[in-house]
């Protein structure tokens, strides 16, 4: 595969507050590529360094090989989906997306045909004249969608599009997205803070964090395989435990030891553990590997998310069967169902459930959310 | 690099000429205010103008003032007392406006505007006509057996002069953040439990002293310096700031009147600096 | 609203437009009082047509009002986009502070240091001319600047920094980024900030006042020079017509947005539209009006420039001559080459002696008083006239020749003279205590009296009571004078200038002293309670005012042409009927249509019969007085008026 964008140590900070650190990445022709990560990772700075918009202290940016550090937006083949879509309030639906052909003074035939086009590709055929404000969120989005794709860019770069959207909005405009990026064979990268999102939509997704990529890999891969506790923890739901690695394929944690599947550690290592809440099995107490006593149960509608207290850590296991509140249980885990990882600087932030409220969590990622704006 | 050079090339076109105006047309004339004032008619060095603004005087009935200083306090308190009537007059009816409905607030901001429209010099001689001995107003009073006042040739009269020249300045800046203010906020305090005056002395107000500041400084400062109404409407009794500084013009002692204008100046800045200190103490980033 | 804001809005509406309510009814006045309304008629609006010179002001105040306006939004908005992308905070705070002294300083200091600039720079260049036209341009650019700054920064921080990426992101370089894309939203601050420019440059008189120079006068200039003969409701037609030509505007404006699309687009787009129609719509009329006021221009191949009293000059009113005008046609005739003249006026012989003094104007006629004249010699500001281009000199009569301020006939051609008497209302004064200068200190007349609001006149008319020689160096006769003065001010109504018109018309005083041709203009405006009387004190001040060369003049001959144009017969009995002052020229006084004209009471009273004129006039007039005993003089006048 031809790679379309390479960043080769690209750092930037402003007014001295370091952003990236050191960015090496490579973005392939044709591929849905997300920059995920938390609020203030940096993955928006990253994405205004492909489109122009600033430019980096350090390293370089490479566009079909060629280093573009200093090519003003206009003259990248680059083009933006914003967050906010920056719709221009002047002018009407189709003048926004005819904007870009005006610029390169297309004949007048072609500029309707193109417009037409792309409204069609977008489902908007028939909105041309009205006025952009008084779009709804989802056409607004559209409309965006249509005025950056218009010009043929080969980048299309895409900031957090979906997250003024309500949910089911959101799912659809997924879906949707997708769509026009196989159709088109553009490259799409994608900037969100919402993991669903993330894994959900992309070929390649990259975990970013405090100006550092943690992880580039496909969704499954950064699930199934996360490479700390960052990213475990972001990604997905995690009950993250310290660990003594026996030997390999043999791992020792919460007072007991379990097989497992991962090898290469030094003797007696002390590792991450990760286990995913669905990969737990709750059986009798007696044939428990742990055991534990529930303190709280949520009914989630396709499961129970029930928090166990084992030994004084608490677990997230999600569960088709019901158990009750202060019911002793015990816990069965499968090889696949852990997953050891190195000790890193992550390690006792993440992965404890003993504050965990859904109110507070929800709470969290919409502050995230906010503040990314 | 490239790209940082090409912004700066843009800001240098943007702001240089306005940087160099700013330079050359408000600053260098300001160094010459300071530079007539603190020389001779010769241009060497003295400070006998600057002393005489402060310890010139004059005998005045009931013993010896100090002439400049005593105008400086008149012209001082009659700006102070006409830039509290705009601001008292002007509050409501910003208010009101920014409470209208949004064609009746463009009808009320050109109604405002309108007067501004007729000469200044020409306005304060329709005022002569309304408030003399045997003008409109002692004449209607009169017709309703009200008995006649005397206004012209008072300070009240040069007061309401300063008030209905500068009274658009006032409420342009209040009527601007007031029309901003969102109504969620009020309703929001209503909400809380604040009463009709509550709302407006705990929401409405610290958020309008932006706008009440830049009102303040945009009346108080015209009309300190004003000469053409003292002379028109206070008989040419009322020796304001202004008329000295025209005065000392017109008899050609440049120097004198420099220094009289620096004086002012001098104040009048640190008054506005110390003000909008404050304002934005109390308002965060408010500004004028 | 509730009906509390309603009431309140209509009466903060009657006290904004009550002036307005005024102007309006006065400018159909059929007589010449801003007071005294005697019937309604039109008159004032055909005056106002004929005035060529008025509707050159105000012409003159269009184009500036334009030009400053255009201007500074053009550099306002260039600065405000440069402000706002600014990142280093002391540059930032530094532009913020400059932008914000115009508006924390008073106008008089702006006015004053601009001035003070210009004539500095203009001296050191040994430019002849530093105060013209361009001055006030760059004065009013100056204090316009801030307002559309103002205007513009506020929306520019509102704009969605995303707009200009994004159109930089779909193909457009910086520059048409911001035309394309970031204008147009903050267009509505632009207009506002322009409407407001051009507003405050129109209504500006105190900068323009300092700043304003050669042959370019605007509308506040010319009505604050009015100070001689006073503002006549002619110029209350002129406002009159300005106000409707903008409430014309302002219903087009909102009509046109009514109009407009219908109900849900409507809120978005209208005030802008609005804006941009009512900024188009300023334009359009500004134009308009200048196009139509400079049909009487022309192309001006050889300038005049004169410097005059303000309406001291027959501008064409009441079917009279227009002596300006006519001197241009004239000279075409004559000479078959056209020629401009700037004409400007000032409000006192100190204005123009400031003026000129500044070395930053240049003018080629100007017509100071006696003293003034005198002062300008002594100070080696006149040149020389050269009497051969002047034959019409011959007709000025003997007893006007040779008097102190020239006595050997070198450097004026006197313009007319005139005698100061007392003027008061029979119905209130007592004809027994009507003489003398006494009755401006009679008590009986306490808070009606009016005196001038001059040093030098109020002075005069104390020392004539006191029997001092008003040209005496001796301080402490100034101070028996000062006193005089300041034992009158609690007598003393007003102090006044042209303000002595309104007053004495109205009734609002029943006693002042004044040029005698104005009591004729009084009574034809008084009020049918008023009854006017005049008389002469034994000793009263005579003046002379006269034409003169100054020596920055730039063409000698042209000004000779005018100045013996207007002693030929038919200006200078125009200008003699306009003005009611006296004429020193035989061609006038001896003219039998023109004693007709005048009437035999206005005769006698305007060239009264005295014995030895010259002698007289050469003891009782004001001469020039040397520096000191005039600081000493102002000092002392302050002194009166701040008591």
């Amino acid at each position: 595969m031809k790679k379309i964008v390479e960043l080769k140590n690209i750092t930037k900070s402003f007014d001295g507050d370091p952003v990236l650190k050191g960015i090496n990445l490579d973005i392939y022709d044709n591929e849905f590529l997300t920059l995920l990560g938390p609020s203030g990772c940096g993955k928006t700075t990253l994405l205004r360094l492909i489109g122009g918009f600033d430019t980096p202290d350090e390293g370089d940016v490479l566009f079909l090989g060629e280093r573009i550090n200093d090519l003003p937006p206009h003259q990248r083949s680059v083009n933006t989906v914003f967050q906010k879509y920056a719709l221009f309030p002047h002018l009407n639906v189709y003048e926004n997306v005819a904007f870009p052909l005006r610029e390169k003074k297309v004949p007048k035939e072609e500029i309707q045909e193109r417009v037409q086009e792309m409204l069609s590709l977008v489902a908007l055929t028939g909105f041309e004249h009205r006025n952009v404000t008084r779009l709804s969120g989802g056409q607004q989005q559209r409309v965006a969608i249509a005025r950056a794709l218009i010009a043929h860019p080969r980048v299309l770069l895409l900031d957090e599009p979906l997250g003024a959207l309500d949910l089911k909005l959101r799912k659809d405009m997924q879906v949707e997205l997708k769509k026009i990026q196989k159709q088109t064979g553009i490259t799409f990268i994608f900037v969100t803070h919402d993991q669903e999102e993330a894994l959900s939509m992309s070929d390649t997704v990259v975990v970013m964090s405090e100006g550092r990529i943690h992880q580039i890999g496909t969704s499954v891969d950064i699930y199934n395989e996360p490479v700390n506790a960052f990213v475990a923890d972001f990604i997905g739901e995690s009950n993250i435990l310290d660990g003594v690695m026996l030997a390999d394929y043999k791992v020792r944690f919460s007072g007991a030891k379990f097989q497992c599947l991962d090898a290469g550690f030094g003797k007696n290592e002390p590792v991450d553990v990760v286990v995913r809440p669905e990969d737990v099995d709750i059986v009798p107490l007696e044939q428990g590997q742990l055991t534990g006593v529930v303190t709280s149960v949520t009914f989630l509608g396709v499961h129970y998310e029930i928090i166990v207290d084992v030994g004084g850590f608490k677990w997230m296991i999600q569960t088709t069967d019901f158990v009750d509140v202060d019911e002793e249980i015990g816990i069965q885990l499968e090889p696949d169902a852990i997953h050891i990882m190195k000790k890193s600087e992550y390690s006792d932030l993440y992965g404890d459930y003993s504050s965990f409220s859904n109110e507070l969590e929800e709470l969290s990622n919409e502050t995230l959310g906010e503040e990314e704006e | 690099m490239k790209t940082t050079a090409r912004p700066a090339r843009r800001q240098v076109l943007a702001l240089g000429p306005y940087s160099a105006w700013a330079v050359l047309f408000i600053l260098v004339p300001l160094l010459f205010v300071a530079y007539y004032a603190f020389t001779d008619d010769n241009f060497r060095f003295t400070l006998e103008h600057i002393q005489r603004f402060f310890t010139a005087t004059s005998s005045a009935e009931g013993g010896e003032v100090h002439t400049y200083l005593l105008i400086f306090w008149r012209s001082l308190k009659l700006a102070l007392i006409s830039t509290a009537i705009c601001l008292v007059l002007g509050y409501p009816i910003a208010y009101i406006m920014a409470r209208a409905k949004p064609k009746v607030q463009k009808t009320f901001m050109t109604v405002i505007m309108i007067p501004m429209w007729m000469n200044f010099l020409i306005r304060t001689y329709a005022w002569m006509t309304i408030l003399q001995d045997t003008g409109i107003l002692n004449n209607f009073l009169a017709a309703l057996h009200l008995g006649r006042i005397h206004i012209i040739g008072t300070e009240a009269a040069v007061v309401i002069g300063m008030v209905y020249d500068y009274f658009p300045y006032m409420i342009l800046p209040l009527y601007s953040i007031m029309a901003k203010m969102d109504v969620k906020l009020l309703e929001a305090a209503r909400d809380l439990g604040c009463s009709s005056f509550g709302v407006l002395r705990r929401v409405v107000w610290p958020l309008s002293l932006p706008g009440v500041i830049s009102g303040v400084n945009m009346v108080l400062i015209p009309s300190i310096s004003t000469f053409y109404i003292s002379q028109k409407l206070g008989d040419g009794k009322f020796f304001l700031i202004g008329d000295a500084i025209e005065g000392q013009y017109v008899a050609n002692n440049l120097h004198f009147a420099a220094a009289i204008a620096f004086v002012l100046m001098v104040v009048l800045l640190a008054c506005m600096a110390l003000l909008n200190h404050l304002a934005a103490q109390r308002t965060e980033g408010g500004g004028l | 609203m509730r009906l509390s804001a309603k009431i309140y809005t209509a009466l903060i509406l009657l006290f904004l437009f009550a002036p307005i309510v005024i102007l309006l009814v006065f400018s159909f006045n059929s007589g010449n009082s801003l007071s005294v309304f005697s019937g309604f008629s039109l008159h004032w609006y055909q005056e106002l047509f004929r005035d060529a010179n008025t509707l050159g002001a105000l012409k003159n105040t269009l184009v500036l009002a334009l030009a400053a306006s255009l201007l500074s939004t053009i550099m306002g908005t260039a600065a405000a986009v440069g402000i706002n992308k600014l990142r280093n905070r002391y540059l930032k705070s530094a532009l913020h502070t400059a932008t914000n002294i115009p508006m924390v300083n008073p106008d008089i200091i702006t006015g004053i240091s601009l001035m003070l600039m210009f004539v500095f720079v203009g001296r050191l260049m040994g430019l002849g001319t530093s105060l013209n036209f361009w001055t006030m341009l760059i004065a009013h650019i100056t204090f316009c600047l801030p307002y559309v700054i103002l205007q513009v920064l506020p929306k520019l921080r509102q704009l969605d920094p995303a707009l200009s990426e994004a159109a930089m992101d779909l193909g457009c370089t910086p520059v048409r980024a911001f035309l394309k894309v970031e204008l147009p939203e903050i267009m509505p601050g632009v207009l506002t900030g322009m409407i407001m420019a051009f507003t405050l440059s129109l209504d500006d008189f105190v900068i323009s006042y300092f700043t304003a120079g050669n042959g370019f006068e605007t509308l506040p200039i010319r009505i604050y020079s009015m100070t001689k003969k006073t503002v006549t409701p002619k110029m209350y037609a002129l406002a009159t017509l300005i106000f409707f030509a903008i409430l014309t505007l302002l219903v087009v404006s909102n009509l046109m947005d009514d109009s407009g699309e219908e109900g849900t687009a409507k809120r978005r787009r209208d005030p802008r539209r609005g804006g941009k129609f009512l900024a188009g719509g300023v334009v359009a009329v500004a134009l308009v009006l200048i196009a139509v006021t400079s049909i009487a221009g022309g192309q001006n191949v050889r300038t005049l420039n004169v410097y005059n009293w303000g309406e001291y000059i027959s501008d064409g009113s009441d079917g009279s001559l227009n002596t300006i005008t006519a001197f241009e046609t004239w000279y075409e005739e004559t000479y078959g080459e056209k020629v401009k003249v700037n004409y400007s006026t000032y409000a006192s012989n100190e204005d123009l002696y400031a003026k000129l003094k500044s070395g930053a104007v240049s003018y080629d006629v100007i017509i100071p008083s006696d003293y003034m004249i005198a002062r300008l010699q002594e100070e080696g500001m006149l040149r020389p006239l050269n009497f051969d281009n002047i034959p019409n000199y011959e007709y000025i009569g003997e007893d006007f020749r040779g008097l102190y301020y020239d006595p050997e006939e070198r450097y004026t051609v006197p313009y007319t003279y005139g005698v100061v008497g007392v003027i008061y209302n029979a119905n209130q004064v007592d004809p027994e205590d009507a003489q003398g200068w006494d009755l401006l200190w009679n008590q009986k007349y306490s808070r009606a009296i009016l005196q001038f609001n001059n040093a030098r006149d109020a002075f005069g008319t104390a020392m004539y009571r006191l029997g001092i020689d008003v040209n005496t160096l001796d301080k402490r006769q100034w101070d028996r004078a000062f006193q005089s003065l300041v034992e009158q001010r609690s007598l003393v109504k007003a102090y006044v200038m042209d303000e002595i018109f309104n007053a004495l018309e109205a009734g609002e005083a029943d006693v002042g002293a004044y040029y005698a041709g104005d009591y004729f203009t009084m009574v034809d405006a008084q009020a049918p309670t008023v009854d006017l009387q005049f008389y002469y004190p034994e000793t009263t001040n005579y003046f002379f005012d006269a034409m003169c060369v100054p020596d920055c003049c730039q063409d000698q001959e042209l000004a000779e042409i005018f100045i013996n144009y207007m002693l030929s017969e038919e200006p200078a009995i125009a200008n003699a009927e306009y003005l009611y002052y006296a004429c020193p020229n035989r061609l006038v006084y001896e003219n039998e249509d023109y004693q007709e004209e005048m009437g035999e009471e206005v005769m006698e009273i305007l060239y009264p019969e005295i014995e030895g004129f010259a002698e007289l006039y050469n003891r009782y007039a004001y001469r020039n007085l040397p520096d000191e005993m005039l600081t000493y003089m102002n000092t002392l006048w302050e002194q009166v008026k701040i008591n």
